[in-house]
């Protein structure tokens, strides 16, 4: 891309000139083409600086909690993860770059093609996918040789998607039949596709889901409707849980494994007992995790933790550079630096507000608030996890847990939001036109895109 | 705008819900930390924080001339752990390409097992998931070493599954060698030097809070209240592995030779009171003879050897002389309705004076002098048991020393018998050592000497405490009184009991035998075990050693008398002292003269002239005959050759000679086995010369 606007500028002063062969004067030197790419660099730059911000705690957190991995692993070669985790971020970045970089009006269609990618990728999951704690996430790429979490992919198509669908759909968004049920039909068939592997990923997508349709205008009665449908299976569950555990409290264990193989359908055993876990927790039956890491959180001060790289329950804590890498931090960090943590996530989705409200494009405006509230929801969920106000599940931290395939999605919702704020900052012309002729000009030929502001 | 102006109020109420989500995580993780906090981190300290004991390292018990006694070395036990993740990883694709190869490593090292027996082993192991499994118990350090080469095993215990646990056993590198005397160092009860300096020995284990991280490793919590491990001390001990050696040899043999049940053997420094060795040996069910008991500090009735204590008490209170005569009655006498016997060799003699009495050790003469001397006052005659330290312990550094058992006058125990029977050690138990203090002291010109076992507590290398020599009593007895027994102990080697016994012997012996019947239990004495002992130092003029042979027979053997099993035992410890220390120790006061006008040397005939040639000597041939061997003297520059003569039964003196020159008499002319210590010429010989010797024999020598 760079090679290419290069020409085409050297293209002009060719002719300008008339002239066959460029002179040295006219190269641009090493200052302008840095400067040209963070020209090129647009979006909001609060933004881009949360992000570079989160990598660099992400490096750093990551790298102290996976001394014990590497310790296991690699005879204590921290290093390794230490640049895998630069490499991720590297990636990231790219992918970052680039997609902010493509005219987000793209993303309408390539979110439907996604979304149908999506559905038989979870399906295959489902019956195929690699099997970690009864659940299969997992499918493995052939050719780069990694392993990704389907739902990752599911979700971002999804949340995308739904995007499209609401700002499409806004001028009869009340009605039943044309607003409320195309919406709600993705939404079902993801969450259904994820939830016998991953019940509670299946439950923040739908609860993400129904946060965007309320605020893309979505009646009320509709989705308090959906609620009461979804709280069904719920609702069997606990009470399922309830009454197992009754019955376990009585019976001694031998008989307590028995009902748990009854009740364990699929990954339904487990379900029953997470939430068995969390509501009939006393101080010594908390589950491993949730104990080691209300000890990390005790751990760290409120100020002062025990410092970069100083944290004692890494070594503990199952999954520390990964879904509980928060407490790791407040351990390290003290409770300023988990408060900062929230306060930056809020921020950066205050940011993506903004950017909704400086939007004149609907479809623009939706993706923007669709993929950042999915991202903070993501993170604020996690956090909750970590301090036990919910059960565990199995959700990372968004740009700080260590990288992995749900890393490089986050970092896409990233690039794509950060491709509407750039068109913000085109449609209010504070980056000059000539070096976005090209996107510029994509963007008038656009007519798929609805004006909101024009209706409005 | 109406549209976008009512998604802003959904989106900022979404908005304020996920920051009020924000800050319930945070006043969440305020609850735990501030008002939980507490009881986290003492659950975090509970499980991961322990207080971990670190082992000191035993002391060493070295010998006087510093070898290893008893020390403490690694062992290690290995077992592997078949469920580690680095060996089953990819279908156990690690164990099934190490497999091969670790099993032949295996099976090179310990040479016990086939590759093949191995590797079904380890397969076994695999197949069983097996988390600890034991492969090999006490393996030595070496062997852990090289196994920390092996295939598989290089990669770490992570991925090998290989643990190894250390154990610090003791190891007695001389075995037997004064086993009991040194001691076990077990759990369940020490006995011997380990007990009695197990305090010194064992240090002071510290603590250290250690937490544990990954992989079960722990580490030192910092600014923790650490307590180092405070390693033992070493102890030197007074025991001469050389003078312990020749002693248990020398007692195995005769206790071999006559069945005997068991017998003790202490050597003791006389001007010091040093216990130079201390053998124990008695006999096992299998008939093999093992150091089992420590009969050295055992109290028994002592028989014949106590009759030093009867006539040194007559001597001192002068109610006898050595010329004075006494009636043995042919070897019986009645008393008390008792009869007093003798052994057959006193029939047919009658009057005999004191001294010969004491030296042919007549039971009746002693029991009618100590009935002349003190049957009106038994008080007197105590006052001299307890002068000489028979009632009490010696208090040598040893646990588990008897008390001696002696009945006093006026005890309810005393009866009519108690003293005649008392005079030739019956009707009274007192251990060897009491008995070996007294006799030392009579050779240390009446100054008792306290028995000692340590020399010196070492701290690495570095001497924390000496033990000096410890006087008890300063003078037993009048010199008068020494001198009159002195003469009464030399005859016994002399004229007396044990007078065959160093015939051509080339120092002089001074000792008491004793044959005491002994009462087997409830049996009483109808058992006929006898206990064959020996007492008595040497060399007279200037004794160096005294030694005390203690040997108790099996029932009804006919050699059973002092100077014949107890006897020769010690003559044979003798004879090796006296080759080795005892000369040795004289010879030094000439050996300091360096004038090159006073010279002696020896060596083959031709050699020895081809040297005088070179060195352009002058000197007279004074050889009587013409053989090999020549010695070349110097006095005050007058330089003589002589003849240097060889006999093929005797041991020549090989002082003074090369290498060569001692290998060829040694081996070719005489026929011995030739064990070579140093560099240099000829200092010390282990059969001093002028002994017989036969073919065959081993002979140490040691050059300088």
């Amino acid at each position: 891309m760079d090679n290419f606007k290069n020409n085409i500028t050297n293209q002009n002063t060719s002719l300008n000139t008339g002239k066959l062969d460029t002179l040295f004067s006219e190269i641009p030197s090493v200052k302008e083409v840095r400067a040209s790419l963070l020209k090129r660099t647009a979006g909001d730059k609060y933004i881009w600086g949360i992000v570079i911000l989160l990598a660099l705690i992400s490096v750093l957190v990551v790298y102290s909690a996976t001394g014990s991995l590497a310790y296991k692993m690699n005879k204590g070669n921290n290093e390794i993860y230490l640049f895998k985790q630069l490499a991720f971020m590297v990636m990231g970045m790219l992918i970052i770059y680039f997609l902010h970089r493509i005219n987000y009006t793209i993303y309408s269609k390539v979110a439907t093609i996604l979304f149908l990618i999506s559905i038989p990728l979870l399906i295959y999951t489902l019956f195929f996918g690699a099997k970690i704690n009864d659940g299969s996430r997992w499918i493995k790429l052939p050719i780069i040789n990694m392993t990704f979490q389907t739902s990752d992919f599911a979700k971002l198509a999804l949340f995308m998607y739904l995007s499209k669908v609401l700002s499409k759909k806004q001028e009869f968004i009340k009605d039943f039949k044309k607003g409320f049920i195309p919406a709600v039909i993705p939404v079902l068939i993801i969450c259904a596709l994820i939830m016998p592997a991953n019940l509670s990923n299946a439950l923040l997508t739908g609860a993400t889901s129904l946060v965007l349709m309320f605020i893309g205008r979505v009646s009320l009665k509709h989705i308090f409707l959906l609620i009461g449908v979804a709280l069904i299976p719920i609702a069997i569950i606990v009470s399922v849980a309830v009454l197992t555990h009754n019955k376990k409290a009585e019976k001694v264990d031998a008989a307590s494994i028995s009902t748990e193989k009854t009740i364990s359908i699929g990954r339904f055993g487990t379900w029953v007992k997470r939430v068995q876990d969390f509501v009939y927790a006393k101080d010594k039956e908390v589950p491993f995790q949730v104990q080691q890491a209300k000890i990390a959180i005790a751990n760290g001060g409120v100020l002062m933790g025990l410092g970069p790289g100083n944290s004692r329950q890494k070594n503990f804590l199952p999954q520390a550079y990964n879904d509980f890498i928060y407490s790791i931090i407040i351990e390290e960090y003290g409770l300023l630096g988990g408060a900062f943590i929230v306060f930056i996530y809020l921020l950066f989705l205050f940011r993506c507000i903004n950017i909704f409200r400086r939007c004149p494009y609907a479809f623009g405006a939706f993706l923007a608030l669709g993929l950042s509230f999915t991202l903070v929801i993501q993170a604020t969920a996690n956090m909750a996890v970590n301090v036990n106000i919910v059960p565990v599940t199995g959700v990372t931290l968004p740009l700080v847990s260590m990288g992995g395939s749900s890393f490089l999605f986050t970092c896409a919702s990233i690039g794509i939001i950060l491709s509407v704020a750039r068109n913000v900052e085109i449609t209010e012309g504070k980056i000059p036109a000539v070096i976005e002729e090209d996107v510029v000009e994509n963007n008038s030929n656009n007519n798929n895109v609805p004006n909101v502001s024009a209706a409005m | 705008m109406d549209i976008k102006r009512d998604i802003l109020w959904r989106v900022y109420l979404s908005y304020i819900l996920v920051a009020a989500v924000g800050v319930f995580v945070i006043a969440k993780a305020t609850y735990i930390q501030q008002v939980q906090g507490s009881h986290w981190r003492s659950m975090s300290d509970s499980l991961h924080v322990r207080l971990q004991e670190i082992d000191a390292e035993r002391g060493t018990i070295f010998s006087e001339d510093g070898e290893m006694l008893s020390t403490s070395i690694p062992q290690f036990d290995v077992s592997i752990d078949f469920a580690a993740e680095g060996l089953r990883e990819k279908n156990g694709k690690r164990f099934k390409e190490n497999i091969d190869s670790l099993s032949w490593c295996l099976s090179n090292l310990f040479k016990d097992n086939s590759a093949n027996s191995y590797k079904k082993i380890l397969q076994e192991g695999y197949n069983s998931k097996d988390r600890n499994f034991l492969l090999r118990k006490k393996i030595t350090y070496t062997e852990y070493q090289e196994m920390n080469k092996f295939p598989l095993l290089r990669q770490g215990k992570y991925k090998s599954g290989f643990k190894f646990e250390q154990k610090d056993i003791r190891l007695n590198p001389y075995q037997s060698l004064a086993f009991r005397t040194i001691g076990l160092a077990r759990d369940s009860f020490k006995v011997g030097l380990e007990m009695a300096y197990d305090s010194v020995l064992k240090g002071r284990s510290g603590s250290r809070l250690v937490r544990y991280i990954a992989g079960g490793v722990s580490v030192p919590v910092e600014d923790a209240l650490e307590t180092e491990a405070e390693n033992g001390k070493d102890i030197v001990t007074t025991l001469d592995v050389f003078i312990q050696e020749v002693t248990e040899n020398a007692l195995m043999k005769m206790l071999v030779s006559n069945e005997a049940q068991h017998g003790c053997v202490i050597v003791m420094e006389t001007k010091t009171g040093k216990v130079k060795a201390i053998a124990n040996l008695g006999r096992g069910s299998d008939g093999a003879y093992h150091e089992d008991y420590n009969y050295a500090i055992n109290a028994t009735e002592p028989g014949s050897t106590f009759k030093l204590v009867t006539l040194m008490s007559l001597l001192e209170d002068k109610k006898v002389s050595l010329n004075q005569i006494v009636n043995v009655q042919n070897g019986v006498w009645q008393v008390a309705g008792q009869t007093v016997y003798d052994d057959d060799d006193m029939k047919g003699k009658t009057d005999l004076t004191v001294k010969q009495a004491f030296e042919l050790s007549s039971n009746v003469g002693m029991a009618k002098l100590a009935i002349a001397g003190y049957s009106n006052n038994p008080s007197q005659f105590f006052h001299h048991i307890k002068k000489f330290r028979m009632d009490t312990l010696t208090g040598i550094d040893l646990t588990g020393e008897r008390k001696p058992v002696i009945i006093r006058p006026g005890n309810k125990l005393w009866g009519p018998t108690t003293l005649p029977w008392m005079a030739f050690g019956y009707n009274l138990q007192v251990t060897p050592l009491q008995t070996i203090t007294l006799y030392n002291a009579v050779a240390n010109n009446g100054t008792m000497m306290h028995p000692y076992l340590v020399n010196s507590i070492n701290e690495q290398g570095i001497n924390v405490k000496k033990f000096q020599p410890k006087i008890v009593d300063e003078k037993i007895c009048s010199d008068e009184t020494l001198k009159l027994i002195k003469q009464c102990l030399e005859g016994v080697c002399t004229e007396g009991t044990a007078r065959k016994l160093f015939i051509g012997s080339p120092y002089k012996v001074a000792a008491k035998t004793g044959t005491a019947l002994m009462a087997n239990g409830s049996r009483g004495y109808t058992d006929q075990i006898f206990q064959s002992s020996f007492v008595g130092y040497f060399p007279v003029e200037n004794p160096q050693y005294t030694i005390s042979v203690v040997i108790v027979n099996k029932p009804h053997v006919a050699n059973h008398f002092g100077a014949s099993v107890a006897g020769p035992v010690f003559k044979e410890i003798a004879d090796r002292l006296y080759a080795t220390k005892v000369i040795e120790n004289n010879s030094k006061p000439n050996n300091e003269k360096r004038d090159s006008s006073f010279f002696k040397y020896a060596g083959y005939r031709t050699d020895v002239k081809q040297v005088m040639q070179q060195l352009n000597l002058k000197y007279k041939d004074s050889s009587t005959v013409t053989n090999d061997w020549a010695n070349i003297t110097a006095t005050a520059g007058h330089i003589v050759l002589n003849n240097k003569n060889i006999e093929t039964n005797k041991m020549p003196l090989l002082k003074g000679l090369g290498l060569k020159d001692a290998v060829n008499i040694c081996e070719n002319d005489l026929g011995l086995k030739l064990n070579i210590k140093g560099k240099g010429k000829v200092i010390e010989q282990s059969i001093a010369a002028g002994l017989p010797v036969a073919k065959g024999q081993v002979i140490n020598i040691y050059l300088n």
